[in-house]
């Protein structure tokens, strides 16, 4: 199971991506928890801000795009641990 | 000692330094300061007791607004994604700060309300005198800067691949021209509606350095964000509206995407539809209009662009050639039809591959 997420816009434009091999990671149940709470699929149409981020984050068979006002909660914590994981922290 | 001096509360100014902290051997402190700013007393009380207003300010709020009349607030969000921010760090008519970045952003604001009062006579963002806010030191090492539909906030960037967003004056002018494109033409924030929004920023962020700095059209840089990137990137800026595509080429970054013509354009859902990258297209036009005529380009190119965007003919959802053939009419209502001015517009579209407005073949030609 992988999880991808990929932040493009801001003032920057610049595209960066971000994935994590869930099975590979020793806390591997808790990623799948937290995976498995989010509420894919209910996201919000919400009129774009100037220069925010947009998330596109999968796991297959999901996907969603949310704008930065939106990742908040479980969106949150799952986009800072696959941050984490890719930057080694 | 007297007892009661365990009940003396860390200074504001002292647990605001505290949450900034970024060395990680002072990283409970720091938390513990960032708690403590978010359930102390209301900062509007802090800045009561700190600032008191100046007699001159307090005069002029019962009086009868003067147009063109600057008014400016810099707020401290100290590293949390919260707005305004913990402190008002900076009102109009206080003293320069030891912060820089507030002081940027107050001298940001000021340059951008100069460019828009004293060129083409508008009145801040709004034209009726809307005080201009910014917060500064928003999240922790937040690589961005954007405009949230009433003020301005900057992030200190991460340190190894942006510096601090307040660095480029072009970045507070573009930012600050998405309230005055809100308050006017409220482009829709996707697509190529999308990417004519950004590239308004760009040209009037680009603008109010130009205008800044005194240069002309040969002189300026015509890049975006300038200084923005550590020396660590390769690359000069974030864009570049003389020659799109070569701001950056870095190999974290990879290379600057921007396209200069349509031949380039780019068909992406990412970024709202590639607002920030099809940009380039109508940023090149109006550099190339500003080539072609010369001189200051505030002057008759940034008039042009000004008349389009508040003119009351731009459609929210409109496309690139809608909004090519709205500056040639800007061009042509203000400065006559066939005139340089009109000429230069009609053949910066054509040279982007946006001459579909100009007839096949010129009648007397």
């Amino acid at each position: 199971m992988k999880v991808i997420v990929s932040r493009s816009g801001g003032i920057a434009g610049i595209r960066v991506t971000w994935e994590v091999q869930v099975d590979e990671q020793p806390d591997a149940p808790s990623w799948r928890e937290l995976l498995d709470s989010l509420p894919w699929g209910q996201a919000e149409e919400t009129a774009p801000e100037p220069d925010r981020y947009v998330y596109r984050i999968r796991c297959a068979p999901h996907e969603v795009v949310l704008p930065e006002p939106q990742v908040a909660g479980p969106w949150k914590d799952l986009v800072d641990r696959v941050r984490a994981v890719n930057e080694g922290r | 000692m007297k007892a009661t001096a365990r009940c003396t509360i860390v200074p504001p100014y002292l647990l605001v330094r505290l949450a900034r902290l970024d060395d990680p051997r002072f990283a409970a402190a720091a938390e513990a300061a960032r708690q403590s700013l978010l359930r102390d007393i209301p900062l509007r009380e802090h800045r009561a007791a700190a600032h008191p207003l100046p007699p001159a300010l307090a005069v002029r709020a019962g009086a009868a607004r003067q147009r063109g009349r600057i008014d400016r607030s810099i707020w401290d969000a100290v590293g949390l994604e919260r707005l305004p921010g913990r402190l008002l760090a900076r009102a109009e008519g206080w003293p320069p700060t030891s912060d820089p970045a507030v002081n940027e952003a107050h001298d940001g604001l000021g340059e951008t309300h100069t460019l828009f009062w004293t060129r083409f006579a508008r009145d801040s963002i709004d034209d009726r005198g809307m005080p201009l806010e910014a917060s500064v030191h928003y999240g922790r090492k937040y690589d961005n800067a954007f405009w949230d539909g009433e003020r301005m906030v900057f992030g200190d960037g991460d340190g190894q691949v942006f510096n601090r967003f307040t660095l480029s004056l072009t970045v507070i002018g573009h930012e600050l021209t998405h309230g005055v494109t809100q308050h006017t033409a409220n482009l829709t924030y996707a697509g190529q509606s999308g990417a004519v929004n950004e590239s308004m920023s760009d040209v009037f962020g680009s603008l109010v350095e130009q205008h800044a700095r005194g240069q002309t059209t040969a002189e300026a840089s015509w890049l975006i964000g300038e200084g923005l990137f550590t020396e660590q990137v390769q690359g000069v800026a974030l864009r570049s509206m003389k020659a799109p595509g070569t701001a950056y080429n870095d190999d974290v970054l990879g290379k600057d995407p921007q396209p200069g013509s349509m031949a380039g354009y780019i068909d992406t859902e990412d970024d709202n539809g590639g607002v920030h990258l099809n940009s380039g297209i109508p940023n090149r036009a109006f550099y190339l209009v500003a080539e072609a005529l010369g001189g200051n380009a505030w002057e008759a190119p940034g008039q042009i662009w000004y008349d389009t965007l508040t003119g009351g003919a731009l459609g929210r959802r409109v496309d690139f050639a809608g909004f090519a053939r709205a500056t040639e009419a800007a061009a042509a209502a203000r400065f006559g039809p066939g005139s340089r001015e009109h000429a230069a517009v009609r053949s910066a579209w054509h040279e982007v591959g946006l001459g579909l407005s100009l007839p096949a073949r010129a009648p007397s030609e």
